[in-house]
This record gives structure tokens, sequence and C-alpha cells, in this order.
């Protein structure tokens, strides 16, 4: 092998190493734990001893008598037992992810529609020459920095039912299982319409002024021009945020964890949500796998999809 | 000036000399000759706990260190530095630290996490945290894990600081043991009693009123149920805090989903559901599954009818009460806006507080009443009684210490908590709401019932009548002849949350009583075919004290 190529292997290594550490050993981790039922237990054995100084000496209490210690021999043992595709069976008869996949379901649509058409109108305003347009921008911005569980926090505060801001409206923002879920909307909208509204303003920015002005000399009508020359411009950028939005809308969690830990009941708990309970609250690690798996086909389906319409839109 | 400075050194080397204990006080712990040691809080607590040699165990002494290099870490739900639970290990910190020369880490985390928290770290075998301060429904899987250790040995050696099992009541008793083993260390008593406002419901306006709406006479306390109800009723929506123009509510409730809103519902579901008898049995005195197969019982007539009763009185309260954990709903009440709450005992000792409280001195407490009216078991029928029946609870957590099988230093870990479980300190804990240590143990009751005087709390702030009514309640409620349950076996969070889902959703309004609790059933079913039902119903058996 000539030593350009084994140069070629080494700056290639940081790149396979992330890869493997960091996707393919958590897929394959998490697709092995999925086909099992993981249990964990430790065995104890103790035993008292005598307590013994630097020296050897026995050492001793106030009252003159010999001190004991508990010498514990512990060993965890975690219990691998295969069932198959039994915990993607219970998936399907699963009242809960019935219940979360119509709830994430409703969310995506609902949110992502609302961020993407917000966002298409804000930039298609700020597009044109508005007074303060640059520090009306940067406001506008600024919900992205917020992190998502503060943003839940925050809205917590807002939506108090007894004293809070809003209050007055009278609007069971957080006790009534459609607002609740409507609640959760309106945070998602408030953070993430500007990062929509920010690309989509890049896009448009970057349409050359030239292919504007020649379809104006073709027609009078502003709906033609939009349809025909400046949405072809904006429609691969249209699908990466919507790709984008769709990715991250599916596995909302940070929002729910924070504004409703999925209640009223379950109205409000995502299937991120509850495979987060599933594993690290009721430990059944191999079905929260599953689930994770569950969404991750989903979300497989969805991205091969705009995948292949992006392919169709360039060509 | 030199020789004065020289004179007094020599005073205090001779002082010193002459009172050996004095040479090794220390800035939290103070040895006196008489045999009695002082142990000083931080000015920020204030407490100053009087014991002596004896009761601190044959370990610590003057001059002793006998855990000096170890290091200790004890992980406990997060209230802050003086808030309930965590409060009294920052408080006791300093103080331990000296009598033992160990060194004592705190790990806090959320309420809501600290079961992941806890039990990733046994799960793992990681052994991070030597202490735990758990609630006692999660003893099933600490047990089931070998997770934790037994105390009895070092309980019954003499060498740490003194406490008794002997001073709980055998309600108390059995949820910080298991099979008759101790494993828990004394600190909280948990229960869920009635709360409720002794000003209004003396009222002769109101009573007069009430009377003339109701038919009979306001009962104060109410002694069921349905008249807890009529009264919410009544006061619901009328103006009686001064404090504001707007209208207040019958009773204030906690029922926000995995926020401990589903305690509410097993509580007052008791009397509804629980078919009394001398002795527990397939029928009687059972309440969660049938204890010969683990069917679940949560779905009986008694429990929907408990449900159907939940939802109405929840009518006589604020409607956002079903997005309210403990925190604001207790304050809904401490501003004076309900009528009655019934919860934990944290209530009365923070209404004694006037920079959180508008109701300090008309704070009564009681008894949960029961229902007039229960599902018995044998006739498959509801039964309602004239008698006023006496049924009481363990609901809740009763956050207490246990040591980890994982931790390098159990027994330096066990002195800490057993320090702060001697009974001057326990006492003292009682008696100050701030640290959320509920009152439950013989010596925190009112003599002649315990051992406590009156003063032993006025001085710390209480109002007398609130006091003696709300340790009255507590007294009546742990040793209530009739008792809930507690469940405590593996599995028992996921078993719990589907319950508290589907009570949220049934009190939310999007199922109905029946399907909230048959839904319920259906998947307490799959959770224990899954975890294994030969195994559960063993665990179950034993947790219940169960026998052929």
């Amino acid at each position: 092998m000539r030593w350009t190529n084994r140069v070629r292997w080494v700056f290639l290594a940081p790149a396979i190493a992330w890869v493997l550490v960091f996707t393919l050993f958590p897929l394959v981790y998490s697709l092995y734990a999925s086909l099992h039922n993981v249990t964990n237990e430790t065995i104890v054995e103790r035993a008292v001893v005598p307590m013994l100084d630097a020296t050897g000496k026995p050492v001793l209490k106030t009252d003159g008598t010999p001190r004991t210690k508990t010498e514990i021999k512990r060993e965890t043992v975690t219990k691998w037992e295969w069932v198959g595709l039994r915990n993607f069976g219970r998936v399907f008869r699963d009242p809960q992810v019935a219940e979360a996949v119509r709830v994430t379901a409703i969310f995506v649509v609902v949110a992502v529609s609302l961020e993407m058409l917000l966002g298409l109108l804000l930039a298609f305003l700020f597009n044109r020459n508005l007074p303060m347009r640059s520090l009306l921008r940067t406001i506008m911005i600024l919900p992205i920095f917020a992190t998502p569980v503060a943003a839940g926090y925050l809205f917590f505060t807002i939506f108090y039912e007894e004293g809070g801001p809003l209050g007055w409206t009278g609007i069971p923002f957080l006790s009534h299982p459609g607002w609740a879920l409507a609640s959760i909307i309106i945070v998602d909208v408030w953070q993430w319409t500007p990062f929509c509204f920010l690309v989509f303003l890049a896009a448009l920015q970057s349409i050359p002024e030239d292919a504007i002005e020649a379809a104006r000399l073709d027609t009078d009508s502003s709906v033609a021009v939009w349809l025909h020359v400046v949405m072809p411009f904006l429609q691969p950028v249209i699908i990466i945020v919507l790709l984008l939005r769709l990715a991250e809308a599916l596995k909302v969690f940070d929002v729910v964890a924070s504004l409703t830990v999925g209640g009223p009941g379950n109205a409000t708990q995502s299937v991120s949500y509850l495979a987060f309970r599933t594993g690290l609250r009721f430990f059944d690690v191999g079905y929260a796998s599953a689930l994770a798996y569950l969404l991750l086909a989903v979300m497989m389906v969805i991205v091969t999809f705009f995948f292949k319409r992006m392919r169709t839109v360039y060509a | 000036m030199a020789n004065t400075r020289t004179i007094a050194a020599a005073a205090l080397i001779g002082l010193a000399a002459a009172s050996p204990s004095l040479a090794q006080d220390t800035k939290h712990v103070k040895w006196l000759d008489d045999g009695t040691v002082e142990l000083t809080m931080d000015p920020e607590y204030g407490g100053v706990i009087k014991t002596t040699r004896e009761e601190l165990g044959a370990l610590f002494g003057p001059g002793q260190k006998p855990f000096e290099g170890q290091e200790v870490t004890v992980l406990s739900l997060d209230s802050g530095p003086k808030g309930g639970i965590s409060g009294p290990l920052y408080a006791f910190r300093p103080i331990w630290e000296e009598l033992s020369g160990a060194k004592l880490n705190i790990a806090l985390t959320p309420i809501s996490e600290l079961y992941t928290k806890t039990f990733l770290d046994l799960r793992n075998g990681t052994g991070e945290y030597d202490a735990m301060i758990v609630g006692a429904f999660f003893y099933g899987d600490l047990i089931a894990g070998n997770y934790i250790l037994p105390v009895d040995d070092w309980y019954n050696s003499g060498d740490y600081p003194k406490w008794s099992y002997d001073a709980m009541p055998a309600s108390l008793r059995n949820i910080y043991t298991w099979g008759g083993v101790g494993y828990g260390v004394l600190s909280d008593a948990d229960g869920q009693v009635l709360y409720y406002r002794r000003d209004l419901l003396t009222n002769p306006e109101h009573q007069a009123a009430f009377k003339g709406e109701y038919g009979y006479d306001l009962p104060v306390p109410p002694t069921t149920l349905q008249q807890l109800r009529d009264i919410a009723k009544y006061f619901n929506g009328k103006d009686f805090d001064a404090n504001d123009p707007e209208p207040d509510s019958g009773a204030v409730l906690h029922l926000k989903v995995r926020e401990q809103g589903l305690y509410h519902f097993t509580t007052l579901a008791t009397s509804f559901a629980m078919t009394p008898g001398p002795e527990l049995t397939k029928t009687t005195n059972v309440y969660w599954f049938d204890p010969e197969d683990m069917t679940p019982l949560i779905n009986s007539p008694g429990h929907v009818k408990a449900l159907d009763f939940l939802k109405e009185l929840a009518q006589y309260g604020p409607p956002a009460q079903v997005s309210w954990s403990l925190g604001e709903a207790w304050d809904y009440f401490l501003r004076g806006k309900a009528v009655f709450n019934f919860s934990y005992g944290d209530v009365s000792p923070l209404a004694q507080d006037e920079t959180r409280s508008k109701i300090k001195g008309k704070v009564g407490a009681a008894i949960l009443p029961a229902s007039d009216t229960y599902w018995d078991m044998n006739t498959k029928a509801f039964v309602t009684t004239q008698e006023v029946r006496k049924v009481g609870n363990v609901t809740g957590g009763s956050w207490h210490g246990v040591i980890s099988s994982l931790g390098d230093a159990p027994e330096a870990s066990y002195s800490f908590l057993s320090l702060m479980a001697i009974k001057p300190a326990s006492k003292w804990l009682a008696t100050y709401g701030w640290d959320g240590v509920d009152p439950g143990y013989k010596y925190q009751f009112l003599e002649p019932l315990g051992e406590a005087k009156l003063e032993d709390y006025t001085n710390a702030g209480w109002d007398a009548t609130d006091v003696k009514e709300y340790l009255q309640a507590y007294y009546d409620n742990f040793n209530a002849p009739t008792l809930l349950p507690y469940l405590r076996i593996t599995g028992t969070q996921e078993y719990f949350d589907v319950l508290d889902s589907n009570l949220s959703a049934a009190m939310s309004g999007s199922k109905t009583s029946q399907q909230a609790l048959d839904d319920t059933a259906a998947a307490w079913e799959q959770i224990t075919d899954r975890l294994g039902r030969d195994k559960q119903l063993a665990a179950y058996q034993q947790a219940i004290g169960w026998k052929q």
C-alpha cells in the first residue's frame, strides 16, 4: 500500500471512530436490548470483622470494647433474557403507545404547519423595506436561543391559570386535555417559527433580482411571479426546513417534560416522553428500545420521502 | 498588657485541663460534664438539640472521630438547604462531621427524578450514594434487588445514636421494615388528614345558613365524606376570604399527574372500597389486589364510586387544580381561599408561618372522614352505615434514609441517619414546619397520648388550638382500626403511574370513572404478567402480611 493511501486512512479514522462509537454502537446496542428483557440484580455478602488500626491493633470504642466494621462483597449482575420480537409486539398492543402516537402526530402536523406558514409570511414581510428591520429581525430570532426546557418553565408561569399573566382569559391552558396540547404547540411555534423565518428570509434574499425583474416584464400579476419564479427558488429550502422541523418535532420531549409532564392524563405524552419514562422510570429497557426504534422507523420513512422529493426538485 | 495575656492564657489552659470535655468541644458540639451534650445547628437553622453521651452511642465521644477520613454521600429529593426533607441534612451536617470526623456530601435531585436517580445508581452498580432518602413505596424494588442493607445489627449494637422503632405506631413501623427486619431509619411520617377552616365552620351565620340549606347542623369537623362534600358545596363560590374580591372555593386538591395527584384518590377511596373486618381476608381489608391471585381490585364498584365522589368534590374547587402539584394547592389553602384541603402533615406547620399563611390560628385538622357507604366484597353490594368510622392511611413517602448495599461507608452513613433520628432531634424536627418531617411518633404527640408538652410546640411558634387538633388528627389517623394497605411491591412506580394517568384523565374529563379504572386494571394485569405473577403475588402477600 502506498503511503498516501495510508495517510488517507489516518484522516478518515476520526470520522470512522465517531460513527462507530456514537452512531453505530448505540443503534446496535439498542437493537440488541429491544430483543431482550433486561434485568439487574445485586448479590450482596456481608461479614462483620474486627477493625484494626495501621499497626494492626484493634480499634476501641469510647467504652473500651473493640470496634467492628462491615465488609461487603457485592456483584451486580445484568441478565439478558431473549424475548425475540415480543417487545415490538407489545408496541402495537399498548394503549399508551396508541395515545402517544396520536398526540405526537397532532403535535407534528399542527406545530410544523404553523411554523412553516408563519415563517414564510414573516420572511415575505421582512423581505420588504420596513422601518427598524434589523432590530425587529434580531428580536424575532431570540426564541431560537432559549433552551427548550427553560422555554417550558417560562410558559408554565405564563399559562398559570391562577394569577398567571394570562389567567384573566379564563382559558384552562394546562388543566384541559385539548388546551394542554395546544399549549405545547404554542411553545414550539413560539420557539421555532423564527428558525423557519430566518432560513426563508435568507433564501428570498438570495433570489437573483434579474429573474424577478425579467418575470415582471412578462406579467403584471404578483401571484404569477410568486408562483412561477419565487416558489421554484424557495422549494428546495422549504423541503429542507420542513425535513428538519419534522425530525425535531417528532422527538418533542423537553417542553412536554417541563410544561405538562405529559398530562392531564396522557393528553400531551409524546412517543419520546413515553420511551424516556419506560426506560428510565420503569427501567423496562428492552421495551423502551423497541419504542425508540418505532420512532426511528417513522422518521426514516419521512426522511426518505423528502430526500426523494428533493432529488426530483433538483432534477 | 503582656502579663494580662499570660494570665488569661494560663487560666484557659488550667480550665481546659480541669475539664477534659471543654477541651474537646467544637463549634457545633458541646460535651458537658454532667453527661449531656449540646448539638448546635448553624444560625440559619437555629436549633439546639440537648442529648446525652449515652444516647449518642459508644462510638461518638469527646475527641473521638470514629469515621475520620471517610466520605459519605446521601441522595435526597431537592427542596433546597432550608426546604422539606433535604433541609435537615444540611442542618445536621456540621454536627455530624464534627462528631464523626467524616465528610458529608449531599446530592439533591427533583422529587420527580429521585426514583430514577436512585435506581440508575443501584441497577448499574455505580454505588455513588452511600445512603438515600427514599419514599416507602420504593421498598418493593429496593428489597427485590438487594439494593439496601438491614440496619438491625447497628441499631441493636449500642454503638450508634439511639432511636427506637418502638416509638412508631404499627402502621408506620410496617413501612420502615420488611418482613420484620429494619431497613429504614426513623424520620418522616406521612399520611393524609383533613384540614379545615375552623373559623368558617364555627361561624354562627354560616351554621344557620347551612342548616337552612341542607337540613342538618353543620358538623365541626365533618364526620363523613358526604358531609364534607355538602359543606364544600355550600361554601364554594362565596367570597369568605377578605383579601380579594374573588369568589373562593369549597375544597382544594393537588391533582397534577405524576406529581402525587393520585394519592388523593387512593386515600379517599379507602372508606368506599375496602370492606372493613377484624382481620385480613380475601374480602376484608384488601384494596389493591386479590391476595390469592393478584387480580386487580382497583376497578371495584367501591373504587368507581370513590372516583365519582372525588370528581364531584373537585367541582367545588378551582378548575386549575387539575394541573396543580402540592405547593400550589397548599398555597391556595394557606392564602385562605378554600375551606378544605386533605393532604400531608406539612399543611398545618406551614400555616403557622405568617409570611406565607393568612390562616394561622384558624386551621382545624381531623382524621379524614370516612364515607357513609362502602362496597361489601362479601355480599357484592353497597352498605350504608350510621356508624362514624375511622379509616386511616400512611399515604405518601414517609421519606427516610436507607443504607445502600453498594456504598463504601455503611456504618458512617448509618451513624449520620441515626443522629437525625434520636428522640430530641426527631422531636425538634417535628415542631418546625420548614423541614418536611411530619409527626407520627409517640414522643411527638401531646400528653397523655404521647410524651410531648404543648409548650414544645407553642415555643416553636404554633397556635395552641391548631397544634392540638393537628396532633390529635395524626394520632387518630396512624392508629385507626381500618388502614389503607401500603403498596410496595416490585414495579409499584409503574402500577402507580398507570393509575395516576388514568385518574388524571378522569379528573380532566377525558374518561369516565369506570373507563379510567377499567383501563388501569387491564394495564395492571399486563404489568403483573410481565413482572411474573407468582413473584408479584408472593411480594404482595408479604407486603400486606397475608397469611393463608
